[in-house]
């Protein structure tokens, strides 16, 4: 590998790291780093439209999955893939409940969210988002009604990467192409996955994965990484039509996301929450958190994983103890 | 995993389902309690995570690795502490740890999605990720392995008798053992650590997968050594030692089989289950009966009756051959319950409370 005259002055400081640049080239200088950016999607806000996924296979040029009828609800995604890094989870819990009957506090998911003027007024009439409770809406069965005016429930719930500040593939990488980009997103280099699959299992949400049916590395969401390049937000952001999907600077995004808590959990919803804002998660938060309307469960998140390069330590510790206990009865018996 | 597995009739006829219930419910400490846990919530059961894409190659990377690192670490252990009649021990087992070390390389670079870039397994050196650490572990434990077994080749007149093997003879092969032990202890352990480095219930959850996996390998290389040496007629004082290395080793895996199933309670049904995606069928009669405990209690039972000269031969080779067993199918459903464990989002749940 030809090296230029110039580089050469600049790696004489050490002659270790001249020998290894003149094997494998110059160490490129680490971008300057910016402003971490990340993704806040408010299920509270999602219509479940798809247009995110769309979107995202558009710009990313993903091939289409075939869509299949899963028979359990509106989503026919089913699943985040090596070629899918957006996915509409539909929630639908119909003839739900019946227990509520004062309709104060408890599971407000699928009723109105915003009150109506008409409710405001008259507030003091009514116990809010309890339809049996309002005589412009007659009484209706469990499950005959639109979701908008009964207590059943139909959450919608844009899933993506999480862009963990401590993200378990990188961390399980071994040939270092999962990197952090200046943006502080996860990045997986594509000219240099193996195709290993370690990234595969090592992460707690089921999002990375090897594209069996195409060049076999691994893939996920890039938070557009070309985009941010160039100064735009990411093509699922873009394309969403409710704002549920938000981009923008996590610190910013975040604050965003603890208000419009506050604001839903004073109208009454109280089951709304937040994940992956605070840092409980991984050790560190995620970059691309959520709105949750319920238990993270019922979205199949995982309330609290643990970060599998925790594991190292203690199940090395093991190894050693029972490969010290046989190497002592080993020494002992040749011994003799 | 389908194209790897037994033959229904086979499995079935394994063992019966409620046995292989109630060992699992003893060992784990977890009964299954379907209608409470039909009510615990989740996504339609979509699975949470990615299931693995390892498959038969790994199974038998982790098969070999094993041999090659016991075989290498018993073998030295004969050459530093041995007596002069240990020396076919050592011998034998340095030739087999290159052996079973031959096929490993192969093995994981079929298994990469893209096996052209199996170098790019060598641009980084991450203390976090065992997988990286695994690459270097087996880099330079091959060259240990590999020096190791052609100074033992050397002199043994293998290589002939001009400069270069004499030159190779005099090298300190028990200096060059010591670091090479130390490797080979880890070429045993990491994958076990390696799984245990991930987000699947099952290989998670406890943190003892890395010591079963270093015990598997020593009670296997004992095990393949000493059926070797059944074939050549060894003498029978280095066979004992070999067999009560064995038993140690078959008891340390037993133990530390026993506190990953209690440490993986729930999660561990995959591998103990009889339903139809469990494994448990399997596993109990070819890891945990015959694989171990019917092994360890022959082999207790030759070492209290004895060395007496004739029985030798044909015992020792029926214990070595079922624990050869038992080694690999421990590996094989460890890794195949990890796919079954990988698709219940329910258990992966359960397992993320804490």
């Amino acid at each position: 590998m030809a090296i230029e005259p110039t580089q050469r002055t600049t790696t004489q400081g050490s002659s270790l790291r001249s020998m290894v640049s003149l094997l494998v080239g110059n160490k490129e200088p680490p971008l300057a780093p910016q402003a971490a950016m990340g993704f806040f999607t408010d299920t509270s806000l999602c219509i479940g439209c798809k247009a995110c996924e769309i979107a995202c296979k558009q710009w990313n040029q993903l091939p289409a999955s075939d869509p299949v009828w899963t028979g359990s609800s509106y989503d026919n995604t089913g699943q985040l893939s090596a070629t899918t890094w957006r996915h509409v989870q539909f929630i639908e819990h119909i003839g739900r409940r019946d227990m509520e009957d004062n309709g104060v506090g408890g599971d407000k998911a699928g009723t109105s969210l915003a009150p109506t003027i008409y409710e405001q007024a008259h507030e003091q009439e009514y116990s809010r988002g309890d339809p049996r409770g309002r005589p412009d809406i007659p009484f209706t069965a469990p499950g005959t009604t639109l979701p908008f005016f009964n207590s059943d429930r139909w959450l919608m719930q844009s899933d993506v990467c999480k862009h963990c500040a401590n993200a378990p593939c990188q961390e399980a990488c071994p040939t270092g192409a999962i990197i952090r980009t200046e943006f502080d997103t996860v990045y997986v280099q594509q000219d240099i996955c193996n195709g290993c699959g370690y990234c595969v299992v090592a992460c707690p949400f089921g999002v990375i994965a090897r594209d069996e049916y195409g060049d076999r590395a691994a893939h996920k969401c890039t938070l557009c990484y070309d985009r941010l390049k160039d100064g735009f937000e990411p093509a699922c952001a873009k394309a969403c039509p409710t704002d549920s999907i938000q981009f923008g600077e996590v610190e910013q995004l975040k604050a965003q996301a603890r208000e419009r808590l506050g604001i839903l959990q004073e109208r009454g919803v109280k089951e709304a929450r937040l994940y992956g804002v605070d840092d409980n998660i991984l050790e560190g938060g995620l970059n691309s958190f959520f709105l949750l309307l319920d238990e993270p469960e019922i979205y199949n998140l995982p309330q609290n994983p643990q970060r599998p390069s925790n594991n190292v330590i203690p199940a090395s510790f093991w190894t050693i103890v029972a490969a010290a206990v046989m190497g002592l009865f080993g020494i002992l018996f040749f011994r003799e | 995993m389908e194209e790897t597995r037994f033959p229904q009739v086979f499995t079935n006829g394994a063992l019966p389902a409620a046995i292989a219930e109630q060992l699992a419910a003893i060992t784990t400490g977890y009964t299954p309690d379907p209608e409470h846990e039909l009510q615990e919530p989740s996504y339609y059961d979509y699975p949470v995570l990615k299931a693995p894409v390892w498959r038969w190659e790994i199974i038998w990377y982790f098969f070999f690795g094993g041999l090659a690192a016991g075989c290498y670490v018993i073998a030295s252990i004969a050459a530093l502490f041995g007596s002069r009649e240990d020396r076919i021990v050592a011998r034998t087992g340095y030739y087999l740890s290159l052996l079973s070390l031959l096929p490993c390389p192969v093995l994981l670079t079929k298994d990469l999605g893209r096996p052209e870039r199996f170098l790019h397994m060598l641009r980084i050196f991450k203390v976090k990720s065992p997988m990286s650490m695994g690459t270097w572990g087996l880099v330079s434990f091959s060259l240990f392995s590999g020096v190791t077994a052609v100074i033992q080749a050397a002199r043994d007149g293998i290589l002939g008798r001009w400069w270069a093997p004499r030159l190779l003879a005099a090298l300190p092969q028990r200096l060059v053992a010591i670091p090479g032990s130390a490797l080979g202890v880890f070429l045993g352990g990491y994958t076990g650590v390696l799984l245990t480095a991930t987000s699947i219930p099952l290989w998670s959850r406890s943190k003892v997968l890395g010591a079963i996996f270093i015990s598997s390998a020593v009670s296997t290389s004992s095990a393949l050594i000493s059926l070797v040496l059944h074939l050549t007629r060894a003498p029978v004082q280095v066979l004992h030692k070999l067999e009560r290395l064995e038993w140690v080793a078959l008891l340390v895996e037993m133990a530390g089989l026993f506190a990953f199933l209690r440490g993986t309670g729930r999660a561990a049904r995959p591998l103990v289950g009889t339903a139809p995606t469990e494994h448990g069928r399997t596993f109990w009669s070819f890891v945990a009966g015959t694989g171990l405990a019917l092994p360890w209690l022959l082999q207790t039972l030759s070492l209290l009756v004895g060395r007496s000269g004739n029985r030798r031969s044909g015992r020792g080779i029926v214990i070595s051959l079922l624990v050869l067993m038992g080694g690999y199918f421990l590996r094989r459903t460890m890794i195949e319950a990890g796919h079954t464990s990988s698709a219940d989002a329910r258990t992966t749940l359960w397992n993320a409370k804490r």
